[in-house]
């Protein structure tokens, strides 16, 4: 019988992918929300312990540094082991983390249960729950990605109350044993992340371009469908470099050669930038409306506007992101987001009274949600999604420096002017500046991009293809045409092109 | 003490009136109210009045309080004001001076039935001058203007409020349990714990029960007690109460404890639930997955039934020709 592996469909864009966005939901809202949820117990167990309440906050920073930190390690097992032990694991590691703080006696066990072992279970989480929805979508994968996304600001919204609730009923001793529970359910969602091997079909078309180094990834990749065909001359590529044994041995794990992708730098540069002024303003929303006069209650409330309207924006961005004005440029539509949270910020100083700030809070829900949607959509779009499993891993370990960071600097800036305004000024001139580098510098890799198209469309011999490329051949098509290996199929639907991705 | 003759002038009561008052800051030598003046409202609204006053006398504090009287009778203001050592108070009931049209008042300051002098400060406030020294000059001071109607308010001296928990406190048998009072802007000369067994309250004395309590005066306003190894007997109701010069003030808590055993029945069904839908998840994939190798099977296997008519067609396609040939 021949080999389908030369025909295999691209990824799925629906069927069983719905329920893996339904796991990635339940995971990223873990991850996200949980360090947050956790402020509710920090007074009480402040009295406990009797630590001051900086002691009591570095559970929630260390937990937020494991989780973003152990990025790199996350992708390095997805790559190993495949998404789904990855992150039952982590749910495991997760509920032991809780369970073990439930019986801690002193503040440093908690930074361990809670900090590390929570925070590295949570990390094994969030990564492959968001390779996975590369793995399962192409043409719908924002939607997907912002549906997932939105796990995020659901969670916040249920763990908050129910964490209130909890704690009323059992004390913190009890709800710690009984979140070590609630957290057993990202096990649920990790059995959901059934393993595929549709991603290794559509990125053949990167092994015979982009050199053995992809090749390799692809290789030890967790998805093993490989047309014998293709493995053949490949195989003797990889003898012929035995010498570089210790970096490939890296890079079977780690994709290092992504330092050298320009899409990759650009967004790793623009986000690390982007990250510097992000959080702050969530962190100090509450204290500035009560530094203004504004009731506890009025302040609490303007979180929970900001909330539901993340709630509601990250599905709609993932939406407009898929549509076909947006898709080929979702870049521009990325930097078009950080520009509009930093604008946000900026004018935040100028809004007076409650009705400001309410104002403000649904803006920045808005710009917050359609930021995050992309977050990761729009670096799988740069690097494709064979790389991006160790894409995501480099990313948050260098994100995880300015994210822990900023909300200090802002801190320091309210501390030593008195005032807020320089907090948010600084933010959202950061997110600004962010935002228009991240415009200019993926203009300049469409440019590029399209151009390096053209020159291995004329360096390739096939009559037939030169041909058919020139029939129809759209505006649309040079834009996205490097993209990433993941819009030839796109492509191939539009176009009836089949050549590329049934391999040489 | 000074006397003082009221004067009534000829007023109607036909508007509606405004109060005020001012706020104590801290206790201290230097007094120091500030307040903006506002606007008077149609309505009844709080106005704030720009004034300072300080003294010192032989270290008792000063402390001046003025309420501005509302027009509608019938309603009846109230003022708290909280004092914590000895003071001389100064309490001032005023009518606004666009009403003071209003004909035969005659004013009384009363503490409960007795009736204190009073001096008219000016021509539409009185006052009474009060030398606040132990728990029996604090209670309900008020001014009555009985005109056509009467109009009174009343002042509230008090010694300051504790803050305990409404929600009770959850421990678990065995744990350690710290509880927490706390005083608002006034630190108390001394904090006392009490247990209540039965229905009477027992002072905790930590120095006797050293291994059980502990308590702790983190600052001046805050108290903690902690309990160790807390058992279920030591379920209930507890009080702390700070004594101030001029009194006693007490917080009350509610401590309750529970077994392991509560928090882990919702554990023990939520991890039960978690096992049972990944194992539901894992089912359903190598169901699906059956599913899919038998409809392959079958396609193969009519795949070669196919093959093997063609191959059978063939033969007899050159059988044919050969017995032709």
């Amino acid at each position: 019988p021949p080999t389908n592996a030369g025909q295999a469909p691209g990824p799925p864009d629906g069927g069983w992918g719905w329920a893996v966005v339904f796991g990635a939901f339940i995971s990223i809202g873990f991850a996200y929300a949980f360090p947050k949820g956790l402020a509710i117990f920090f007074k009480e167990i402040q009295d406990f312990f009797g630590t001051s309440y900086s002691e009591i906050a570095w559970v929630s920073s260390i937990m937020l540094a494991t989780t973003y930190g152990a990025g790199p390690i996350s992708s390095i097992l997805v790559n190993r082991y495949g998404s789904r032990p990855v992150v039952m694991f982590g749910g495991l590691l997760c509920g032991i983390g809780m369970v073990s703080a439930a019986f801690c006696t002193s503040i440093l066990q908690l930074y361990i249960c809670v900090g590390f072992i929570t925070g590295f279970g949570l990390a094994l989480n969030l990564q492959p729950s968001v390779i996975m929805i590369g793995k399962y979508f192409l043409k719908r994968r924002p939607i997907a990605n912002g549906l997932a996304m939105a796990g995020s600001p659901v969670m916040l919204c249920t763990l908050a109350p129910l964490n209130q609730f909890l704690f009323d009923n059992f004390g913190w001793r009890g709800s710690f044993l009984i979140l070590g529970a609630i957290l057993l359910n990202c096990c649920v969602a990790g059995a959901l992340f059934r393993p595929i091997g549709a991603a290794t079909a559509s990125v053949k078309t990167q092994v015979t371009e982009k050199g053995t180094d992809a090749l390799k990834e692809e290789v030890t990749g967790d998805a093993v469908e490989m047309s014998t065909l293709t493995d053949v001359p490949l195989k003797d590529k990889m003898e012929d470099e035995e010498e570089k044994d210790c970096c490939e041995k890296i890079n079977q794990y780690l994709d290092f050669s992504l330092f050298k992708h320009r899409g990759f730098l650009i967004y790793l540069i623009g986000n690390v930038l982007m990250f510097l002024g992000f959080f702050a303003p969530i962190v100090f929303l509450a204290p500035y409306a009560k530094h203004i006069g504004i009731d506890e209650y009025s302040a609490a409330f303007l979180l929970s506007i900001l909330a539901i309207v993340d709630m509601i924006a990250r599905p709609t961005t993932g939406i407009i992101a898929n549509s076909k004005w947006v898709r080929p440029r979702i870049q521009y539509f990325f930097s078009f987001a950080i520009t509009f949270n930093g604008t946000c910020h900026l004018l935040c100083p100028l809004a007076s009274g409650y009705t400001g700030l309410v104002i403000y809070s649904i803006f920045f829900g808005l710009a917050f949600g359609m930021v995050c949607a992309m977050l990761f959509e729009t670096l799988m779009d740069l690097v494709g999604a064979a790389r991006f499993t160790s894409a995501v891993g480099l990313v948050t370990i260098a994100e995880c420096c300015t994210i822990l960071l900023g909300p200090p600097i802002g801190g320091t800036l309210i501390d030593t002017f008195g005032d807020y305004k320089y907090m948010f000024i600084k933010c959202g001139a950061v997110m600004v500046l962010a935002g228009t580098f991240l415009f200019i510098m993926n203009y300049y890799n469409y440019h590029m991009l399209a151009k390096e198209e053209k020159e291995r469309k004329s360096k390739e011999e096939h009559p037939t293809s030169v041909r058919t490329e020139n029939e129809g051949r759209n505006n649309w098509n040079k834009e996205t045409a490097q993209n990433g290996p993941e819009l030839e199929p796109l492509r191939e639907e539009q176009e009836g092109l089949k050549k590329e991705v049934n391999g040489t | 003490m000074q006397a003082g003759l009221h004067e009534s002038s000829p007023e109607s009561m036909t508007s509606t009136w405004t109060v005020s008052w001012q706020t104590q800051g801290s206790p201290s030598d230097h007094l120091t109210l500030e307040h903006t003046v506002a606007v008077s409202g149609p309505d009844l609204t709080t106005q704030e009045f720009k004034q300072a006053t300080k003294e010192n006398m032989s270290n008792v504090t000063f402390v001046e309080y003025e309420v501005l009287l509302p027009g509608v009778s019938g309603t009846s203001v109230e003022k708290n004001i909280t004092l914590d050592s000895a003071t001389r108070i100064e309490l001032s009931c005023r009518l606004d001076s666009k009403y003071s049209h209003l004909k035969s008042l005659r004013v009384t300051w009363k503490r409960g039935n007795e009736t204190i002098r009073h001096i008219n400060k000016t021509e539409n406030s009185w006052s009474i001058q009060l030398m606040i020294l132990d728990n029996s000059k604090l209670g309900s001071y008020s001014c009555v203007l009985q005109g056509e109607e009467e109009i009174s308010a009343v002042f509230h001296l008090q010694v300051p409020k504790i803050e305990g928990k409404e929600k009770p406190i959850i421990s678990y048998e065995g744990d350690t349990v710290v509880m927490t009072c706390k005083s608002f802007d006034y630190a108390p000369i001394a904090w006392t714990w009490y247990v209540t067994n039965g229905s009477e309250q027992i002072a905790i004395n930590d120095s006797l029960l050293a291994d059980k309590y502990v308590i702790n005066r983190i600052s001046a306003n805050v108290t903690h007690l902690k309990i160790l190894k807390v058992t279920k007997e030591d379920d209930g109701v507890y009080w702390c109460e700070a004594a101030f010069e001029l009194g006693k003030s007490i917080g009350k808590l509610k401590l309750k404890v529970l077994s392991l055993m509560v928090p882990l029945k919702p554990f023990l069904a939520i991890v039960a639930e978690v096992v049972i839908i990944v194992t539901m998840v894992f089912l359903y994939e190598m169901y699906s997955k059956k599913k899919e190798k038998r409809a392959e099977y079958e396609k193969e296997f009519d795949q070669v039934e196919q093959l093997k008519s063609e191959e059978s067609n063939g033969l007899e396609n050159s059988s044919a020709r050969h017995r032709k040939t």
